[in-house]
């Protein structure tokens, strides 16, 4: 059975389809990328998994249960983790603390517990310190456990996010973006970093993305999204010889240079 | 750990406390007690709008809630105080989980603006519902009384105050550094990413506005056996700018920083109060000048500065570390 099910997904902001009728499986363990030009739906698809967004039509289902109507939280809770295109570390905690919330889902402690500093508390809090550190040592980050979150170069912070989202131990990661604004040779560490997610954690991920070399690269299977619709599904040289897809990004690129002159 | 830690000078400074009725006069009890409900008031707020970002503005109301709640069933139902004081905490703590309400749909300047309605409302209510809050006048509560223990009134508050200034601090500072604190933070500094997280918006905005409401509703009912009055003027909106600049001086986002500001506007308060009118004034020009110069409030001055007035988001490691190994024998290669 596929880990997560996109059915027929419809969206419309005003009279706008930003999806139309997408549909795709992912299967468990798979890298999937996602491309397509500026504009064709990619980030809404992604909200419209995690539940940001809801879809006006279709449904979306993982390992089996329907993710559609629930809260971003919920859908979180089930196993679903998210980075987003802009970083979105909390800028006032230290790089340690945005870690451990991303155990905030595996951990119990209540208001009492927490505010008169029960024993329980103070073992979950220590054992949440140890298992950022060490999650954070995972990334090659742990250096920067106590800066604050703030301080991180912008291809640092995208590594904590992903990081931060990792630590939670969900089933599947839908990246947007993580790539951008890398240096050429921090790409090829990230394309390493992201197949150990994959092949030591074992967590299925989605990929959206700019930077095609990755997505050929390290994806299994690559969707292509235009206007909001599917156009192509497949493996990376399936998808790059589809003449569909090079006339949906060299169409494009030929009306802005037409546009341009 | 430094001579000028916050440990340490807290301590000095609890310890001048406790000696303070032998030292002092009836006005500088009278001022300690005020100080005390306006720690509490700062801490709550702070919790609020510090650390969940939630720009609220119905503290004020809600001290008014537990004033009235308190004074009112002392009154009208002849309950004793310290049956009517949880009372009034209780049910300013249930108001704040009404006003959570809104605040799930609404973020900023319409949070803001409808807190402030709702502060409005409240006043209206205060001075209209004559029947039940004898309107604008006010009225005055019983003094209440400490027996059997052997102190007076105002010495028996003193300290009934000053212990749950402490005990509610020492409360807020270990919530601040657990998930709870953290959650808070999370939520003002990214709604989507906190989400994105599995942390429940609904939840812990609706937890920190119920705090608020709790803290300020403590005060309410020790601030009605203080001044043995209650009116509706006591909680307007000059009020809701005491609040908050107490926080803004003291540092957003930081139950030290409350502390410090609630002092250094005690201070103001009592220092200006022969000129009346000026304390709009002052207190008005210190938020400015704070908001433009000093964002995070006097604490961030000493968290740079001064070294052992950290307040990270979490328990001191080496410490919960130790307590985490005994008993758990299973730790590999140890
Ligand atoms: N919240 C929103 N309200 C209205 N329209 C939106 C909203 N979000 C996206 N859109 C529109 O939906 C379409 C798809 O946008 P989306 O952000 O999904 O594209 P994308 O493929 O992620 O593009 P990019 O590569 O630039 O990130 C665009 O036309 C965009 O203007
Ligand atoms: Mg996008």
């Amino acid at each position: 059975m596929s880990l997560l099910v996109v059915d027929n997904v419809t969206l419309r902001f005003g009279g706008v389809a930003a999806l139309d009728g997408v549909a795709t499986e992912i299967g468990r363990g798979e890298i999937r990328g996602i491309i397509g030009p500026n504009g064709s739906g990619k980030t809404t698809l992604l909200n419209a998994i995690c539940g940001i967004h809801r879809p006006d039509a279709g449904e979306i289902r993982l390992d089996g249960e329907k993710l559609t109507g629930l809260k971003p939280s919920e859908i979180a809770r089930r196993g679903l983790g998210r980075t987003f295109q802009t970083s979105q570390l909390f800028r006032g905690m230290t790089v340690l603390e945005n870690m451990i919330c991303g155990l905030h889902r595996r951990t119990t402690t209540g208001l009492l517990a927490a505010g008169l500093r029960l024993r329980s508390a103070r073992a979950e809090e220590a054992e949440t310190v140890e298992r950022a550190r060490a999650a954070l040592d995972f990334v090659g980050m742990g250096a920067f456990a106590d800066r604050p979150a703030s301080a991180l170069s912008f291809g640092q912070q995208r590594v904590v996010e992903i990081a931060r989202t990792l630590i939670g131990e969900p089933k599947i990661v839908l990246l947007d973006e993580p790539a951008v604004g890398l240096s050429l040779n921090r790409v090829a560490e990230f394309d390493a970093l992201l197949r150990r997610i994959r092949d030591e954690k074992g967590v299925t991920l989605v990929l959206v993305e700019h930077v095609i070399r990755l997505v050929m690269e390290i994806s299994d299977r690559i969707t292509v999204l235009n206007s909001g619709r599917k156009i192509a599904e497949g493996k990376p040289v399936e998808v790059r010889n589809n003449p569909e897809v090079i006339e949906a990004y060299l169409g494009k690129e030929l009306r802005a240079r037409r546009a341009a002159s | 750990m430094p001579v000028f830690s916050r440990r340490n000078v807290l301590l000095v400074l609890l310890a001048g406390a406790l000696i303070l009725p032998w030292m002092g006069n009836p006005y500088t009890l009278f001022v300690g007690t005020l100080l005390f409900i306006y720690v509490l008031l700062a801490v709550g707020l702070n919790l609020l709008v510090g650390y969940a970002g939630q720009l609220a503005f119905a503290n004020a109301a809600m001290f008014g809630i537990g004033a009235y709640t308190t004074g009112l069933l002392q009154v009208r139902l002849e309950l004793p105080f310290f049956a009517a004081f949880p009372c009034g905490a209780v049910v300013a703590t249930l108001v704040g989980l009404v006003i959570s309400l809104p605040a799930l749909r609404l973020s900023g300047l319409y949070l803001a603006l409808t807190t402030l309605a709702f502060a409005q409302a409240t006043q209206w209510v205060f001075l209209h519902w004559e029947n039940v809050t004898f309107g604008a006048g006010g009225f005055k509560t019983p003094l209440i009384s400490f027996a059997p223990l052997p102190v007076e009134t105002p010495t028996g508050l003193y300290f009934l105050s000053l212990l749950l200034a402490v005990l509610l601090t020492l409360f807020a500072w270990n919530v601040a550094a657990s998930r709870i604190g953290r959650a808070f933070v999370a939520i003002r500094d990214g709604e989507v990413a906190a989400e994105s997280l599995g942390i429940d918006l609904l939840r812990y905005k609706a937890l920190a506005f119920a705090m608020s409401g709790f803290y300020a509703g403590v005060a309410g009912g020790l601030y009605s056996a203080l001044l043995n009055f209650v009116a509706p003027e006591g909680f307007d909106l000059f009020q809701m700018v005491l609040h908050k600049a107490m926080i803004v001086v003291g540092g957003l986002g930081s139950v030290t920083g409350s502390l410090l500001g609630a002092g250094i506007l005690v201070f103001l308060l009592e220092a200006l109060r022969a000129f009346k009118g000026t304390q709009e004034i002052a207190f008005g020009a210190l938020l400015l000048v704070f908001v433009i110069f000093l964002r995070g409030g006097l604490v961030s001055v000493l968290k740079r500065n001064a070294r052992g007035w950290e307040e990270p988001l979490r328990l001191p490691e080496r410490r919960a570390r130790l307590l985490a190994r005994p008993g758990t024998a299973s730790v590999p290669g140890e």
